[in-house]
């Protein structure tokens, strides 16, 4: 019963959305926004053991319907557009999808499998993407598009919402794909959404690439069949052989391209490209969670030579795409990279497998999406605001607008510090991998690329925060008001964001003390610039040697060289190729 | 209560400022600072930051160029503070008095509360005025002192403190005269 | 009880530490240096003075920077998780690093710009300590090391290692790039003065006593050779201070980064077979 509600009322209300006037829309949106959060909190408090549902046959009739339509249109798009890859890729697709037709499982299980993963999910997509969705009434008001254009947005952002909803419950490989296939679609549609140039091409390379990702998705599937007899997650995870498991690899490498690790990452940067809350929603929030909750779901599957190699293979992405991000100099590209690193930390993670691990994946999977969402808004006020794409741009903002600037601070330092759960997750990372250590040394290099990758990630982060943070001497300054649609859902998240903390306080996942400290120490910090103003103090110029010469900050970049990244995605190939060839043998 | 005022005396940090020397000065200063002398066995650490420091030694005649620093170096500094001027041209001008691009010393921008004269003056010299000079501070009140020449706008601009246009305003209409 | 006084006093010891740092340093220099007490000398004349400030973010977080060290050494010395108390440090050290940014001071600047590049150099090779001292006790908790007996000899590499990056966080040369008093006029702390200068200096001190008690650390329950590790340490940075000339701030991260990383790595591998 919740669960039809929650993939199907999205998917009725994005029609609603798109027939109604401006003010009632944004009243409707709002309303339900919180409707879907309720029952997504309900569904978690009320969900006592696992919810297993087979659908009746006649829908997966409309899947094959819709898969067919999805793969038709990329080809057309292909054909459109003139893009080889994309044709080629969805002929394929195809081919294989057809080959899957003709192929009759024997062994049945339930179409819809929620647990307790999949039910944090859904609070996720739903309130987290419902935040994002209340900021973007704001936001696409500020685009010029056609009225009809805007509800569209706001239209296919629900059903993406409601496409996510399924995908996180769906135990159905051959449904897994249709859906997987549609967040391509939704994606593709979105990054154009703009219509100039350089989104047509970013999109199309987004959309080739992801179809990669159904590639291999269906080979898995064609594989899962003809060996395991099967289409269905629970089953094949249960049965597997280790001398056989080339289909989970076929999933994995599906999860590797939607969380855009290194040889795929171009899609996701080209991504940033479309709207600000698109980029939020979909490329960092909640659809690329799709890579580490499929991770999650197959981690049971995965031993040995699998987990090793996934482990070692995130971790060298987690740290390379946060060394990459320290030469990017766009708010947006830094924010996609640092996901992109971060996606690739919760993969190798919950390949790890062990009970810690996963925990520390499910934490930074919540954390992740809280900050980044909170720093997305921020960097679509940032552009719809101020004007300003590039960080160095950005000159002494918190003269003109303290909030936001403490909202950056907080959306970097909840990546990083803590008390905030992608601490608590690190913190836990670090743990379960010195663990490992002592069965395999081989784990030394995931613990290397992890510290290195997490201090340049610190690093990256607060490079960013050097230019924002310069304030001027004199504090009394006119700020930049803010539009309610900008701030109230920034306040939301980081009232998530506190929640989360007492969450995991809750949990014990570290002992009290050791959450109550940092929270103390961070919590005061706002409540001292609230209340100290030091009345009594002179104020004085900086020092400057007693020049008079205005001073202008600079930022800088570390260089990385096209060859280092050619050699980093040779070597990002290299792992995966072990893989699946060392899986083969 | 504690009395804070006797520990100004221990541990003097100190600001040395070129207001166009020969750097004759300098260099008895940094001999000062040198193992044969050991100015720090008095505490003394050369901060080269106005905002730490509690003592302003400066060298120089100062030059038009480098008047404005000079006040500005000087308003930087937290009271209680001494001057020291080190060496003739700095008391007085010295060898460049008269000269068509210098002010004669120091203290017709600043008070000034130990004079060092020599040119250059002795190591000893300045180990002495330095201990003058931590006299004097443990006098000395909180009080902003004023820049001699700089009366008419003594402190603030838009409640900082800033007074180098002052110099500024003063120094040209001695070039006009 | 004792654990307490430690903690109270612990900015006091790093003023002694500190105090008697000055004079070893003068008399290997060949001169007298100033008094034991020099550093609360300097304590009591900083509040004595007017209070300057830029603006009043920058005051708050660097009296947070010290707050917060300060937590971090009496988790040390309460026997709190290592691998915890570094992180924690980190956010101590992130608060000074947004303190250096909060005002429009190019010194400032370039000296929290400095901060956060070294943290590329030393925040790796604790964390490979955190991690082998979990290999060897089978707990990040520092109570528990300190049970056990002396790690040093099991993890002689990461101790070499760790003495790599203990003149970084001491600001020591060869790699005080970080405050390079004589070029960037101390970095972060430029902008400080007077009382509000005092917490920065204080957390100095306690940044001395955090350190030392990680070199501590790697003596377990012997105390004897806790104050031996201590001594020579403490000797053996000065006179690197008093021998070496500053080095550039990348030349300092591919020094201790390659250096470090190879030493603690290979010396976790060891123990891994072991
Ligand atoms: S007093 Fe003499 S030696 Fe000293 S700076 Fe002036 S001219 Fe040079």
């Amino acid at each position: 019963m919740i669960l039809g509600l929650l993939i199907l009322a999205p998917i009725l209300f994005s029609f609603v959305v798109f027939m109604t006037h401006l003010v009632t829309r944004n009243i409707l949106v709002i309303l339900f926004v919180i409707f879907l959060s309720v029952i997504s909190v309900f569904n978690l408090i009320s969900l006592s053991s696992v919810v297993e549902i087979a659908l009746p046959h006649y829908f997966h009739n409309i899947f094959v319907f819709l898969d067919s339509v999805v793969l038709i249109f990329f080809l057309w798009q292909g054909i459109v557009k003139k893009h080889a890859l994309v044709i080629a890729l969805a002929l394929v697709q195809i081919i294989l999808y057809c080959e899957v037709l003709f192929l009759v499982p024997t062994l049945e299980s339930s179409d819809i499998l929620v647990d307790n993963i999949a039910s944090i999910m859904y609070l996720i997509i739903n309130i987290v993407g419902g935040i994002i969705i209340i900021y973007a009434l704001k936001y696409v008001e500020s685009e010029n598009f056609s009225q009809i254009k805007k509800n569209g947005f706001i239209a296919i952002l629900f059903l993406f919402l409601g496409v996510m909803n399924f995908i996180v419950s769906s135990n159905n490989i051959e449904i897994f794909f249709m859906l997987f296939e549609l967040t391509t679609l939704f994606s593709y549609v979105l990054i154009a959404y703009r219509g100039n140039a350089i989104s047509v091409e970013n999109s199309l390379r987004a959309l080739w690439m992801n179809q990669i990702g159904g590639v291999a998705i269906l080979l898995a599937l064609i594989l899962s069949i003809s060996h395991y007899d099967t289409l269905y997650f629970d089953i094949l995870i249960h049965n597997r052989d280790n001398l056989f498991l080339l289909p989970i690899v076929f999933l994995i490498l599906a999860a590797f391209v939607k969380a855009a690790s290194i040889p795929f990452n171009k899609w996701l940067i080209g991504a940033m490209v479309a709207p600000t809350p698109v980029s939020a929603i979909l490329h960092s929030a909640t659809m690329v969670k799709i890579a580490p909750f499929l991770m999650l779901k197959l981690a049971p599957a995965m031993s040995g030579f699998v987990s090793i190699s996934v482990t070692l293979i995130g971790t060298f992405v987690f740290f390379t795409a946060s060394l990459l991000a320290l030469n990017k100099d766009c708010f947006k590209e830094i924010l996609g990279l640092s996901t992109i690193a971060l996606l690739a930390l919760m993969m190798a993670l919950a390949a790890v497998g062990s009970e810690q691990a996963i925990n520390a994946t499910v934490v930074l999977i919540v954390f992740h999406a809280i900050s980044k969402a909170l720093l997305f808004l921020q960097a679509g006020i940032l552009e719809k605001n101020f004007h300003l794409k590039y960080v160095d741009d950005i000159d002494g903002l918190i003269n003109h607008s303290p909030l936001t600037v403490f909202f950056i601070i907080i959306g970097f330092a909840s990546l990083t510090l803590p008390p905030f759960g992608a601490f608590i997750a690190k913190f836990m990372a670090i743990e379960s991998i010195a663990q490992e250590i002592l069965k395999n040394p081989l784990y030394i290099f995931a613990l290397i690329f992890i510290t290195l990758g997490s201090v340049f990630l610190t690093l990256l982060y607060f490079k960013v925060v050097t230019k924002l943070f310069a304030k001027n001497v004199d504090f009394q300054q006119e700020h930049t008001k803010l539009s309610n649609y900008y701030v109230i859902p920034s306040f939301l998240l980081l009232f998530l964001l506190i929640i989360g903390i007492y969450v995991t306080f809750k949990m014990e996942l570290l002992s009290s003390i050791q959450i109550i400290t940092p929270v103390i120490l961070i919590a005061v910090v706002p409540f001292l610039f609230a209340t100290l103003l030091f009345k009594k103090a002179h104020r004085v110029k900086e020092y400057n040697c007693g020049e008079k010469e205005e001073i202008k900050l600079g930022m800088y970049y570390f260089n990385v060289s096209p060859n280092y990244k050619k050699a980093i995605s040779i070597v990002a190939i290299f792992g995966m190729l072990v893989l699946i060839v060392g899986v083969m043998l | 209560m504690f009395n804070f005022k006797k520990y100004r005396k221990k541990s003097p940090w100190i600001l040395h400022y070129n207001a166009g020397s020969c750097n004759g000065c300098d260099i008895e200063i940094l001999a000062a600072l040198s193992p044969k002398y050991d100015l720090e066995r008095f505490g003394v650490i050369n901060t080269g930051n106005p905002k730490q420091s509690d003592i302003f030694l400066v060298t120089g005649p100062v030059t038009f160029r480098s008047r404005e620093r000079l006040v500005e170096l000087y308003t930087q500094m937290p009271e209680p503070k001494v001057v020291i001027a080190l060496g003739s041209c700095t008391c007085t001008g010295g060898v460049f008095r008269d000269m068509y691009n210098v002010e004669d010393g120091i203290d017709r921008y600043i008070p000034v509360d130990v004079y060092i004269p020599g040119c250059a003056a002795s190591p000893e010299l300045i180990i002495d005025g330095i201990v003058k000079a931590l006299d004097i501070l443990e006098q000395k009140t909180k009080k902003m002192e004023k820049p001699l020449k700089l009366f008419q706008d003594a402190s603030t601009k838009d409640g900082i403190i800033n007074k180098r246009d002052c110099a500024l305003k003063v120094g040209e209409k001695d070039e006009e005269n | 009880m004792i654990e307490i006084l430690l903690i109270i006093l612990a900015p006091i010891i790093g003023g002694f530490i500190y105090g008697a740092e000055r004079i070893v340093r003068a008399r290997m220099q060949n001169r007298l240096g100033p008094p034991l007490l020099q550093p609360f000398y300097d304590m009591y004349k900083l509040m004595d003075k007017q209070a300057f400030i830029i603006n009043s973010y920058h005051t708050i977080l660097g009296i947070m920077h010290f707050v917060t060290l300060w937590v971090v050494v009496a988790f040390v010395i309460v026997g709190q998780n290592l691998l915890y108390i570094i992180f924690l440090h980190l956010l101590s050290s992130i608060f000074l690093i947004l303190a250096g940014f909060s005002v429009k001071s190019i010194y400032s600047h370039i000296g929290a710009n400095r901060e956060l590049i070294a943290m590329i150099a030393y925040e790796p090779i604790l964390i490979m300590l955190a991690v082998a001292f979990f290999m060897l006790n089978g707990s990040f908790e520092i109570s528990a090391i300190r049970e056990n007996s002396s790690a040093l000899f099991s993890i002689p590499l990461l101790f070499l290692a760790f003495l790599l990056i203990v003149p970084i966080k001491l600001k020591k040369s060869p790699f005080d790039a970080i405050q390079a008093h004589q070029e960037i006029i101390g970095g972060v702390e430029v902008e400080f003065s007077g009382i509000f200068f005092e917490f920065l200096y204080m957390a100095k001190l306690l940044e001395y006593v955090f350190i030392y008690a990680l070199v501590m650390l790697f003596a377990g329950d012997s105390f004897i050779l806790a104050l031996t590790l201590f001594l020579a340490v403490f000797f053996l940075v000065n006179l690197l201070d008093n021998s070496t000339a500053r080095i550039r701030i990348d030349h300092l991260i591919k020094i201790v980064l390659v250096i470090g990383l190879t030493l603690a790595t290979l010396n976790i591998i060891g123990l891994s077979y072991v």
